[in-house]
């Protein structure tokens, strides 16, 4: 049974046992770090630790070892702190030395500062948010797997029960949102929770509309997205930070600190601060962001940190060895899974084979490598011809949402264009890099729904947004506005435009959807579908599409000579219908076709099928031109 | 390690202020501290830069010393200045405020109330911060080298540092008090308190003699007159956008100026910061809270403001020999051209249109008139032919470049607008991007999706770069002197080849005139270029990077450098090339009004012509331009024209070069029957080999042409290979 780890529940205990053994001498930090490595990599022992993400703050113990699955958000500037400080016992006078590592705030009174045995040392802090748009049946998915061990408590499983009884009242005031995600970590598997969770999903978007919270905390947790939850934390990083970037997905291990001392200065109302406005050089919004309160904002010593490739949790991590087992006996079933996931997404986009062939593409494709400013690999997709009923974005939404590990809808309103802040910005007076619908982990699958944008005016802000998103669909990037200049951060993710003609944003490849059924009641129908996929069909397409993505690439000559003879063999016909971006595409879409079958080469097969594709689509979007006329 | 005897350090401080000198150009020697000791001792100067070059000179040791441990020092320096300065005092000084009043009262007060036996310093009673009204600085020495904000760690705490970075906030210059005085309200007596840290607490009990031994508990106040503020102002510098490692976000820090170095420097400044990195001490409450946290801060010594072009020319020096012989190979120019956005394929002609764009032609100004040498360039094209990529491309290439698109703009963002200010009302002008762009490149793109009534502002730019305003009181002309990269796509999609440039564009002619070359990059069909570019592709996706090429492109910095040498030189036309070109513009003319012609030729065209050689010859690094340089530069002219007029020999019949070039060498024997007289069917071959390579035909051409030709019977070439004769 995994539990009395002393090094999960009194890690201070372990890093001061090995500090006072080696005699404060500097090798100790070295050994803490493998100590906390040794003890983690071991089998399943990560799933012991209790994770930040599905359990509620205040049923972990402080300073015990906790994990994190998040993004970092911002990056603040390095703090400097007393690594090695010499206290003295207030009764006895006694000194002795003590180690600051991995701690906020001293047990003791009295501290000699200007002890010359106190060492300065260097740590940075990260801002770290959950991951941005985390589909619901992967935080579920992570909590059952869980092993943790939380303090039990008694009016924590009633509680949640009654409420599953009369959700339908209640449920809709986000507050309680939190809570009962987590409840994952209480029990494993009871065919309740599988009911629950489902109206959980449907749920979730509707409530996406109301932006304004109700119980909004006057403090802004950063998030990128307007509707996001779960606990933001300040993870200080003490070994090589330099290898964490921005908007990278970790899963951080540490020391969980949440002493109510280090919020205090936030109450900046004492005697001592009116006498001398210069004493803190910092703007009082500084120091909300920087040293928020803690029963909010934990701090999280970081110990060990993985950096996750994927957040599938389907998917074995990239550490463990047997990944490899994994994905090749996952390979032996692949087509059949790849033509009933085609014939699933058949079904839900009424019955048109092609636009399904295309979104598949769409989900498997992933930016592997970029050339000069040119991202490869990227396959944005503008699925025309969408307006089919007034909800119909938002099922189909719904539906990528329950295979994509992160995704996120943003309804292209006129009033979103208007008032959304996209591009994260600095903000000088809090020193802090405010976030941005636009900043979100790679491989997000971000929705746009062009549907709801109306007539009417964009405003300058309107106009920033919209080239945001076009500079993200075709450069893989966002230029965040540091006011004096702009950085560009480069990105991955996967955007779908569905829109009615074509869409004003740049992209990839269009394809216009051509319904062959028209059930009467389109949200039935869907929800029919759905209801008929069982949970591990689902689970066999979310697999599907995280190995796909992820599997190596490469032509052949033989292939490339065919491949170039062919193109220019098609200039020859028809210069206007075969032009480089063509070529681009179609080499782009042959590497997808390749890689949902399983096929890590490109094959004369598939480049057949490639060009064949293409020609289907194309010649719809002739159609759709001399029928809607004048369509550019 | 034993302590330092920091008397004996002062002692030496002491000594290199009196001493140090130079020798001036006559062998005088300049005693530099001694003078400016003299001002400091009459209150006409008030910091005292001591540059660490000049220690390093006597004593490089100290120099080490002072880096390592620049506060003792500076404190040291100070207390050395501080005994000297009597000895350097010349003349009585006129007090000049309240302080000053103060001091001297203090001295006076001090000597008469004193035992005559005591000879101690009078001004050894005082805090020395409150007697002193003089401020010393360092200056780093010139072989240190500037860190970024991101390595001053915490192993530079106490050191002499200099960082680099932009200014992103700056408080109010408050008062910060220096030495607190105050006066008892029982004995009368004056208690003065120095302080360091930004918070402090004050003094309640008297501690003079006569209320300690007495206990009557006097109380203490505050004089704000007779304490002693410093001016101080607090920073926050980031990093630059360049320093930052990719993925990133910009380290910040935070600087306190004093005295002199307050109100330097506004947000958005890039500046150069030296200065001693120390922690930050909290007292009280607040060091509780903060536990094991201790904050830094850079206290500045010196601030030197510097602007971003300033800060990019890393390539002052001039080229090292091998990087002039790196460029300066065989066929540079082409290789110079293919080094412009080598990620976009072909285009060869475009791009050395770019690369004269960068250079720029030679200015000229005969007698107050001003004639550009900035050359303008429109790109024009189907959609997808990597205009824009091209644009962004000079954009990041040019060191001074602003890019916006025409749909994004409107005239007043280009040009400038008249703007209130919100906290003193005043009007003040905002520079719009061609302004901000001087000296540059301003590259935009849609041009063509711009409303009419913006794109007449860029009308003045183009040709006088010059910017005027006139509204709201402000009257004033701005500098405008940049090049024009404008994209634009043809109006209806596609160029259509049976209208004209103005229907396709739907662009004024008075603008299109103003622009040196007009490209049109189209999309044409050609095997041998599809395969190239399928290869090309292929290998991109095949392998995730560039196709190995012929030469390597040359580094982006490398290529700045390069140009900015290349601006230096001032090319002149010699005169025995004006006749040529004068030909060549005539001939020009003529051809224009003869061809159903859809460019325009005017005197602009032969100014364009004049500024593409210029900017050759400059490419070149001579001083002269020479035949080559007016033929290529017509070459190009010819091939801009060439492409907005390529498709009408594919919907006609394609002419092959040879028929061209015999319609041309016809052409010229006609002009010599007319012309000349009496020599019909004669033609020079140097002559008719000279038009058809300002044509874009090459020589090879040219001489098959003639072969084929002679072996048709049509024309007979003489043994010397000098004429032609028509049969």
């Amino acid at each position: 049974m995994p539990s009395a780890h002393d090094w999960i529940n009194n890690p201070l205990g372990v890093v001061e046992g090995m500090f006072v053994q080696n005699n404060s001498n500097p090798e100790w930090q070295k050994k803490v770090v493998d100590y906390f490595k040794d003890k983690l990599t071991e089998k399943e022992a990560q799933t012991w630790v209790p994770s930040l993400n599905d359990v509620p703050l205040h049923y972990l113990k402080p300073n015990s070892l906790v994990k994190f699955r998040c993004l970092i958000q911002d990056m603040f500037d390095p703090e400097f702190y007393m690594g090695v400080y010499e206290a003295v016992d207030p009764a006895t006078k006694s000194k002795s030395l003590k180690c600051g590592k991995y701690k906020d705030v001293t047990e003791c009174l009295q501290v000699e500062f200007n002890s010359r045995n106190s060492v300065t040392s260097e740590r940075q802090t990260f801002y770290c948010v959950p991951i941005p748009g985390e589909s619901s049946w992967v935080k579920e998915c992570y909590a059952r797997s869980s092993q943790a061990q939380v303090i039990p408590s008694t009016s924590y499983t009633p509680n949640r029960h009654k409420r599953s009884y009369d959700e339908d009242d209640d449920m809709d005031t986000q507050s309680q949102r939190p809570r009962d995600s987590n409840t994952g970590s209480q029990s494993s598997g009871d065919s309740q929770r599988n009911g629950d969770s489902k109206r959980q999903e449907t749920e979730a978007p509707s409530n996406n509309t109301t932006t304004t919270q109700s119980c909004t905390s006057p403090l802004d947790l950063n998030y990128p997205l307007p509707e996001e939850q779960g606990p933001a934390c300040l993870v200080k990083v003490y070994e090589d930070w330099e290898s964490f970037k921005l908007n990278d997905t970790i899963e951080v291990f540490g020391i969980l600190s949440v002493d109510p001392a280090l919020g205090g200065v936030s109450e900046e109302k004492e005697p001592t601060s009116l006498l001398d406005p210069m004493e803190s050089m910092e703007t009082v919004e500084e120091q909300r962001a920087h040293s928020p309160p803690p029963s909010l904002v934990p701090r999280l010593h970081m110990v060990y940190a993985l950096p996750l490739q994927h957040i599938n949790p389907l998917l074995p991590s990239a550490v463990s060895e047997d990944k490899n087992a994994f994905v090749t006996s996952f390979l032996s079933e692949l087509g059949s899974i790849r033509s009933e996931f085609l014939a699933y997404l058949t079904h839900i986009l009424l019955g048109d084979a092609l636009a399904a062939e295309y979104l598949l593409l769409h989900l498997v494709s992933n930016v592997y490598a970029r050339r000069d400013v040119l991202p490869l690999g990227k396959f944005t997709l503008n699925l025309s011809g969408c307006a089919l009923s007034a909800t119909y974005t938002e099922h189909l939404y719904r539906i990528i949402q329950q295979l994509v590990p992160s995704s996120y809808r943003l309804p292209m309103s006129l009033h979103n264009m208007n008032s959304m802040r996209m591009v994260p910005r600095k903000d000088y007076v809090a020193n802090r890099l405010v976030s941005g619908v636009l900043q979100l982990a790679s491989n997000t699958s971000l929705f746009l729904d062009e549907t709801q944008l109306e007539q009417g005016q964009l405003d300058a802000s309107g106009v920033r947004n919209i080239t945001a998103l076009g500079n993200l669909i075709s450069w893989q990037k966002v230029d965040y506005d540091f006011n004096y200049h702009q950085m560009e951060f480069p990105c991955n993710i996967n955007v779908l435009v569905a829109s009615e003609g074509r869409s004003l944003l740049p992209s990839d490849c269009q394809v216009h959807l051509k319904p062959q059924l028209a059930p009467p009641n389109l949200g039935e129908f869907l929800g029919a579908i759905q209801a008929a996929q069982a949970p591990s069909q689902m689970n066999r397409y979310r697999l599907y599409l995280s190995v796909t993505r992820r599997m190596d690439y490469s032509i052949s000559e033989e292939v490339t000579k065919a491949v170039e003879e062919d193109f220019v063999e098609m200039r020859k016909d028809d210069p206007q219908s075969m032009s480089a971006e063509d070529l681009h595409r179609m080499l782009v879409v042959s590497r997808l076709l390749s890689l949902s079958f399983g096929q890590t080469t490109l094959s004369t097969d598939v480049w057949m099928k490639t060009k064949h594709l293409e020609m289907l689509r194309m010649s719809r979007i002739q159609q759709q031109k001399s029928v809607n006329g004048h369509e550019p | 390690m034993a302590p330092k005897d920091y008397m004996a350090e002062k002692e030496k401080a002491k000594q290199f202020l009196q001493e140090f000198y130079s020798e001036d150009d006559n062998g005088k020697k300049v005693f530099k501290y001694g003078a400016q000791l003299v001002a400091l001792a009459h209150r006409e100067q008030v910091s005292l830069v001591v540059d660490l070059d000049d220690i390093a000179e006597e004593d490089p040791e100290l120099v080490e010393s002072i880096c390592e441990n620049a506060k003792r020092y500076m404190g040291l320096f100070a207390d050395a200045v501080h005994e000297l300065l009597p000895e350097y005092r010349e003349r009585e000084v006129v007090a000049k405020d309240a302080l000053d009043v103060y001091i001297e009262h203090r001295l006076m007060m001090e000597q008469r109330g004193r035992d005559p036996a005591d000879t101690r310093d009078a001004r050894n009673q005082y805090p020395a911060e409150l007697m002193r009204r003089f401020e010393v600085y360092f200056k780093p020495p010139g072989t240190s080298k500037p860190k970024v904000v991101r390595d001053v760690k915490a192993d530079s705490i106490g050191q002499l540092v200099m960082v680099r970075g932009i200014v992103t906030r700056a408080t109010e210059v408050k008062p910060m008090m220096a030495v607190a005085t105050y006066t008892c309200d029982q004995c009368g007596a004056e208690t003065y308190q120095p302080i360091q840290s930004p918070t402090f607490m004050p003094l309640i009990m008297c501690p003079s003699q006569e209320c300690v031994t007495n206990k009557s508990g006097g109380r203490l106040y505050l004089q704000t007159r007779g304490s002693k503020f410093v001016k101080f102002q607090e920073l926050r510098i980031q990093e630059h956008s360049d320093q930052v490692p990719v993925g990133n976000i910009p380290r910040s820090m935070s600087v306190y100026a004093r005295g002199e170095n307050t109100r330097v420097t506004q947000p958005g400044d890039h500046v150069a910061i030296s200065g001693v990195f120390l922690p930050l001490l909290r007292t009280g409450f607040r060091q509780a809270v903060q536990g094991l946290l201790s904050e830094t801060y850079l206290e500045a010594h010196s601030i030197t403001l510097m602007n971003k072009t300033e800060d990019d020319e890393m390539g002052t020096q001039a080229l090292s020999e091998e990087e002039l012989r790196q460029i300066t190979e065989e066929d540079f120019y082409e290789k110079l051209a293919g080094s412009i956005a080598p990620e976009i394929y072909g285009h060869e002609d475009v791009k050395k249109a770019l690369l004269l764009l960068l250079v720029g032609g030679v200015e000229q100004a005969p007698r107050g008139m001003k004639i550009r040498g900035t050359i303008n360039i429109c790109l024009m094209g189907d959609p997808g032919v990597a205009k824009s990529q091209l644009l962004s491309y000079i954009d990041r290439l040019a060191p001074r470049s602003q890019y916006t698109t025409g749909r994004g703009s409107s005239g007043v963002g280009l040009t400038a607008a008249v703007m209130r200010d919100n906290l003193t009302g005043e009007m003040t002008l905002e520079g719009g991007a061609l302004v901000l762009a001087d000296q540059g490149v301003c590259c935009i793109d849609e041009f063509d999706k711009m409303a009419d009534a913006d794109r007449t502002a860029i009308h003045e730019v183009m040709e006088q770069q010059t910017i005027s305003i006139a509204k709201a009181g402000i009257m004033t002309s701005l500098n405008a002197r940049c090049s024009i990269l404008a994209a634009a796509n043809p109006a209806y999609g596609r160029y259509n080849p049976r209208k004209t440039i103005e229907q396709n564009i739907q662009l004024p002619a008075a603008l299109l005139s103003r622009f040196d070359l007009l490209w049109l990059i189209q999309d044409k069909p050609d095997a041998e270029a599809d395969l190239r570019l399928a290869q090309h592709i292929t290998y991109v996706h095949q392998h995730c990077r560039q196709p190995p090429m012929h030469f390597t492109p040359i580094d982006m910095k490398l290529m700045r450098r390069y140009m900015t040498q290349c601006k230096n030189r001032q090319p002149m036309v010699p005169e025995e090339l004006a006749d040529y070109i004068t030909a060549a513009y005539v001939e020009m003319r003529k051809e224009s009004r003869v061809s159903k012609d859809t460019t325009f030729t005017s005197a602009r065209t032969l100014l364009s012509i004049l500024r593409l050689s210029t900017a050759l010859a400059r490419l070149r690094l001579v001083d002269m331009v020479e035949k080559e340089d007016v033929n290529e530069a017509m070459r190009l002219m010819e091939m801009s024209k060439d492409s907005l007029q390529a498709d009408k020999s594919s919907t006609t019949r394609t002419q092959r070069p040879a028929d061209v070039i015999f319609s041309l060498v016809r052409e010229l024997a006609g002009e010599g029957v007319g012309g000349r007289g009496g020599t019909g069917g004669l033609v020079k071959l140097a002559e008719a080999e000279q038009r058809c390579v300002t044509r874009g035909f090459t020589p090879a051409q040219f001489q098959s042409a003639i072969d084929e030709y002679e072996e048709l019977n049509v024309w007979q070439v003489n043994q010397a290979r000098t004429r032609i004769t028509f049969v």
